[in-house]
């Protein structure tokens, strides 16, 4: 038995299972962030999103009456992802440093050795956990500092216990590209908000 | 060089020339367009879409209505304007001049 969640998706209402909502909100974000410097982002992702709302109605039946992951991916496929729409900037290195999605730092439970600091950093940065446990375990052996750290760390990032929090927990990797361009719309986000 | 990425470059090229040629034969829904478009392999996602018919409505290429749906919300209802079909006209040329160019690069 699972948890729906009742959505409104371009005017039609949803019953959606709760990972499934999960997924789908996390893709209309990363939407939404790399529209965000087009003009009339808001008009281009509510008609994206009245073109998923018919898609998913064709998932309805009289026997399937919830809209379930497997049918927020087969529709993602179909409408693609930020990368496959925006692949205006050519080589395939760019594709794997695109813009950030929407993701925060989460401490990884699922995966832990004490806490899931290292493995919540690990994903947040794509790095192996590993490698962060040996940085840290190096810092401990040199003056305690490490230990220090972790126990902060551990006290201020906050555990992925929800399926949103964990997808969320998993970022992109960090590059100029992805400082650049989070700056970048950062300032145009604001430069909208002044424009009222 | 990756031929995929290539080939997706020259398809971005010629889309907004697709969607004016498509829509200069009738007005229609954007799921129309789509289908058009998929089936020509013209368009292989259609998120792709949306942001170039916004661009070229908020251009005056186009201009859309909104039309009651049986059953639910309204949808739009794109067509052409004058100044869509007159700039579709100087497309119709630049796409001739560059095959022909290309054509002659080819057979040279």
């Amino acid at each position: 038995m699972k948890i729906t969640v009742s959505i409104n998706l371009g005017g039609y209402s949803f019953n959606i299972d709760e990972d499934a909502y999960a997924e789908l909100k996390h893709y209309l974000k990363n939407l939404e962030l790399h529209f965000a410097e087009e003009e009339s982002s808001a008009e281009i992702l509510s008609d994206i999103e009245t073109r998923m709302a018919e898609i998913f109605r064709t998932k309805i039946t009289n026997y399937k009456q919830v809209i379930n992951i497997e049918d927020v991916r087969q529709t993602i496929l179909v409408m693609g992802t930020p990368e496959d729409i925006f692949d205006s900037d050519g080589p395939s290195a760019r594709d794997k440093f695109s813009s950030p999605g929407y993701h925060r730092m989460y401490r990884d439970s699922d995966n832990r050795v004490i806490g899931g600091v290292c493995s919540g950093i690990g994903a947040y940065w794509d790095i192996d956990p590993v490698i962060v446990r040996i940085l840290f375990v190096a810092l401990a052996f040199a003056g305690g500092l490490g230990v220090l750290v972790y126990l902060i760390l551990y006290i201020v990032i906050p555990e992925a216990k929800t399926t949103s929090q964990k997808i969320e927990m998993k970022g992109n990797p960090v590059n100029i590209h992805n400082i650049k361009d989070s700056v970048k719309k950062e300032f145009n986000n604001v430069r909208k908000k002044m424009k009222f | 060089m990756d031929l995929e990425n290539t080939k997706a470059q020259m398809r971005k090229g010629i889309l907004e020339y697709c969607i004016l040629s498509v829509l200069s034969r009738n007005s229609c829904y954007a799921s129309d367009i789509i289908k058009e478009l998929k089936e020509a392999e013209v368009i292989v996602v259609e998120g792709t879409l949306y942001p170039l018919l916004t661009r070229q409505k908020n251009a005056g290429l186009l201009s859309y209505r909104w039309e009651e749906s049986q059953q639910g919300p309204p949808r739009k209802y794109y067509e052409l304007t004058e100044a869509g079909r007159t700039y579709l006209t100087d497309l119709d040329k630049s796409w001739k001049e560059l095959v022909d160019s290309v054509n002659l690069i080819r057979t040279r």
